[in-house]
């Protein structure tokens, strides 16, 4: 334990003082900040005149204002803070030589990779606590309103749903940088991934879906639905292995307490949305966490198994010989 | 031959025209002469139509006095009224003026109105009033008495008359009967009838004209016709079923009629369901069977027969009740029914409004329930499985690879 810590302190220090750290860390709070004041103005000239609408103040972090919100920004480029922060993690210290120095102290060898890995958590939480605290804040200052207890409970739930989703790839690139002896490639091979796994994978599951279910034109309407459900089905399980997806899905359901399913199309018979449109309450927080339960476990599970991964292929890596 | 025939048929005619020309002038003279002969150069006649009437106590006697001129000569007449018994007054007008003197040509007759209006308190008895004219020079006077009995009133049923088409009507107690009467004037002038109806307590009692929506009180008859006026009775809410009457007094003056209708309530067929805690609302979860006992209570006055049960509900959804019927509840009487809800498979997490409906034979109730369709947490225990797992393995890998 007195390892871990030891490499822990050091680590964060390193990130603290590093220029690329400070670099990302800046521009996302800028963006943040930009889009949280653009989307507060605009709210504040929408919510002019109406009494007390619901759950205003999460509508700074999901509405879309001019140009994307700030769930959608972290969801597309928050991967890009884990992958600058873990990429030359371990093979940095190898061009360095300073990983058989390491391995030469008296502590135990995973110390190095459970706290470099803890380290790099530690740092994604600082910075997505304090862009939603800043977000926060600047809302409060523009829209006139204090979130209330569900609303908070809500934040915090996207705040570990972020964190965990960010930490998968800090997980995927430490694991590079393991499987990699060079830098560039590793960061190379981490981007491919991420552009892999956040782009590409919803295009072939769109692929799939036609060549599994196509979408016949029928006259019969009923036909035609059943088809465009079932592709629509394929394509979302297709894109359910993107952490992307995963995240996306269950951030703007926790987010929307109006949202009761995360997927997209739902068959819906006219009586069934008569009855659902008599009573327009918001879910309450439980059964949001309920719905966005798998999706929080499948994060957690993929981020601990990447994990797992990275440190089984480390611990068995030959190091002294390098 | 044509010739002699053309000449013969100008003869006849010529003929035929010396005759007319000769006799008709002979013919108008002898008329003119006769009518000449008949008529005196001066004279004058006063009269009323009836010289003595009889009329009941407090009437006015309207009548027309006419001057005649039966002379060949214009006059100018002064008219008076000699003599008027005592407590009378009596006027002569033409046009809108009091007159005292008329022009009359000669062989016409004019006529003026004459009004004999009594004093309240004049009893029965004869009257005379005696009437004079005179011609402006003095020379020629003409006298008329006319003589008024007036006779104790007779109380006349028989001068108004009420017809109810359907004098008994029958419905529910919270229903409102409407009675068409038609009133009849049998009395010899347009008169006004006063309207008022006795019937049990604190029900309400309107008269209205025949389809109007107006509340009169009072209807205007002209003499001898009819007119129809609706009567309208909203019966206390809490009346019992059972026939009420409801007595209409028509009267103008001195002279009245009655009618009875009869109301016949059948009581009110009125249903109330609910749950009986009050509570409209309740949890289920997808594809998951939900059961609840609603009551259903007959509120009204009248038995209530063959009450069945539906429901407005999402498809896919299933409402069954237990039992499906009720045969009969008696009023007051209450029945408890189990109902059993279960959400649709892929229903979302929310809330559904689901409409019971409890339809007997007169009266139906619709109870609304909210469902709130929850998430089922089976995948939740499962997921904390699943991490459990991966933690596991976790633990594995560091006791086994970790130390090292």
């Amino acid at each position: 334990m007195h390892g871990i810590f030891a490499i822990y302190r050091k680590e964060m220090e390193d990130h603290f003082s590093s220029i690329r750290f400070l670099l990302i860390a800046a521009l996302i709070v800028m963006v943040g900040v930009i889009i949280a004041s653009m989307v507060g103005m605009s709210m504040q000239e929408e919510l002019r005149g109406i009494a007390k609408p619901n759950f205003i103040f999460l509508l700074l972090f999901t509405s879309t204002g001019k140009l994307f919100s700030f769930t959608q920004f972290i969801g597309l480029l928050g991967p890009l803070i884990g992958i600058i922060l873990g990429f030359d993690a371990i093979n940095r210290e190898r061009t360095g030589r300073t990983l058989s120095k390491l391995v030469s102290q008296p502590i135990y060898r995973d110390a190095i990779i459970n706290a470099k890995f803890l380290a790099g958590v530690t740092m994604i939480a600082i910075v997505m606590v304090s862009i939603v605290l800043i977000i926060s804040g600047l809302g409060i200052r523009l829209i006139g309103v204090v979130p209330g207890a569900d609303e908070m409970w809500r934040l915090l739930i996207y705040i570990i749903l972020s964190i965990l989703y960010i930490s998968f790839w800090l997980g995927a690139a430490i694991l590079f940088s393991v499987v990699f002896r060079s830098t560039a490639t590793s960061a190379l091979a981490s981007l491919a991934a991420w552009i892999f796994l956040s782009f590409f994978v919803g295009l072939g599951g769109s692929f799939l879906a036609d060549a599994i279910a196509p979408m016949s034109q029928t006259a019969d309407v009923a036909q035609a639905t059943e088809a465009f459900i079932k592709n629509d089905q394929v394509q979302r399980i297709a894109s359910l292995l993107s952490p992307a997806t995963l995240y996306g899905d269950a951030t703007s359901t926790i987010l929307d307490p109006l949202r009761k399913t995360p997927r997209t199309f739902i068959m819906m018979g006219p009586l069934e949305r008569l009855s659902l449109s008599r009573f327009q309450n918001p879910l309450p927080l439980m059964q949001s966490v309920v719905i966005v339960a798998p999706f929080l476990i499948s994060l957690i599970a993929i981020t601990f198994v990447c994990f797992g991964i990275c440190y089984m292929v480390f611990m068995r890596q030959e190091i002294r010989s390098t | 031959m044509g010739r002699v025939s053309y000449l013969r048929r100008l003869f006849t005619v010529a003929i035929i025209i010396f005759v007319l020309l000769g006799v008709a002038p002979a013919l108008i003279m002898a008329q003119e002469t006769d009518k000449k002969d008949n008529r005196p150069e001066r004279g004058i006649a006063l009269y009323t139509d009836y010289s003595g009437v009889a009329v009941a106590k407090g009437e006015t006697v309207q009548m027309d006095l006419t001057l005649e001129n039966k002379g060949r000569t214009d006059e100018n007449v002064d008219v008076r009224i000699t003599s008027v018994a005592k407590d009378w007054k009596a006027t002569l007008k033409g046009a809108r003026y009091r007159v005292t003197g008329m022009y009359v040509p000669n062989g016409k007759a004019k006529t003026l109105a004459l009004t004999l209006e009594p004093a309240k308190g004049i009893g029965p008895g004869k009257y005379a009033f005696q009437f004079e004219a005179k011609t402006a020079d003095g020379k020629l006077t003409a006298n008329h008495t006319l003589s008024v009995d007036v006779q104790e009133r007779t109380v006349g049923a028989d001068n108004i008359q009420i017809t109810a088409a359907y004098p008994v009507l029958r419905g529910q107690t919270d229903s409102k009967f409407e009675f068409s009467l038609e009133v009849m004037n049998k009395g010899d002038m347009e008169r006004t009838f006063n309207l008022s109806a006795v019937g049990p307590e604190k029900w309400e009692i309107n008269f209205k004209p025949a389809y109007e929506q107006k509340q009169i009180s009072s209807i205007r008859v002209k003499e001898g016709q009819n007119q129809t006026v609706a009567v309208e009775v909203t019966p206390n809410q809490n009346a019992n079923s059972g026939e009420y009457p409801v007595l209409v007094r028509i009267s103008s003056g001195e002279s009245k009629a009655e009618v009875k209708l009869t109301v016949n309530l059948t009581g009110t067929y009125r249903l109330d369901a609910g749950t009986p805690n009050g509570i409209l609302s309740l949890e289920a979860f997808g594809g998951k069977p939900v059961t609840f006992s609603l009551f259903v209570r007959n509120n009204g006055s009248a038995v209530n027969r063959n009450i069945s049960f539906s429901s407005f509900k999402p498809e896919n959804w299933e409402t069954t009740f237990k039992p499906e019927k009720i045969e009969s509840l008696a009023p007051g009487a209450m029945k408890q029914v189990e109902v059993t809800v279960t959400p649709g498979r892929q229903s979302l997490v929310g809330d559904y409004s689901v409409g019971l409906m409890v339809n007997g034979e007169k009266a139906d109730k619709t109870v609304e329930m909210r469902v709130t369709v929850k998430a089922s947490s089976a995948w939740g225990w499962i997921g904390i499985g699943i991490i459990l797992l991966v933690i596991a393995g976790l633990s594995f890998l560091f006791i086994k690879m970790g130390r090292r």
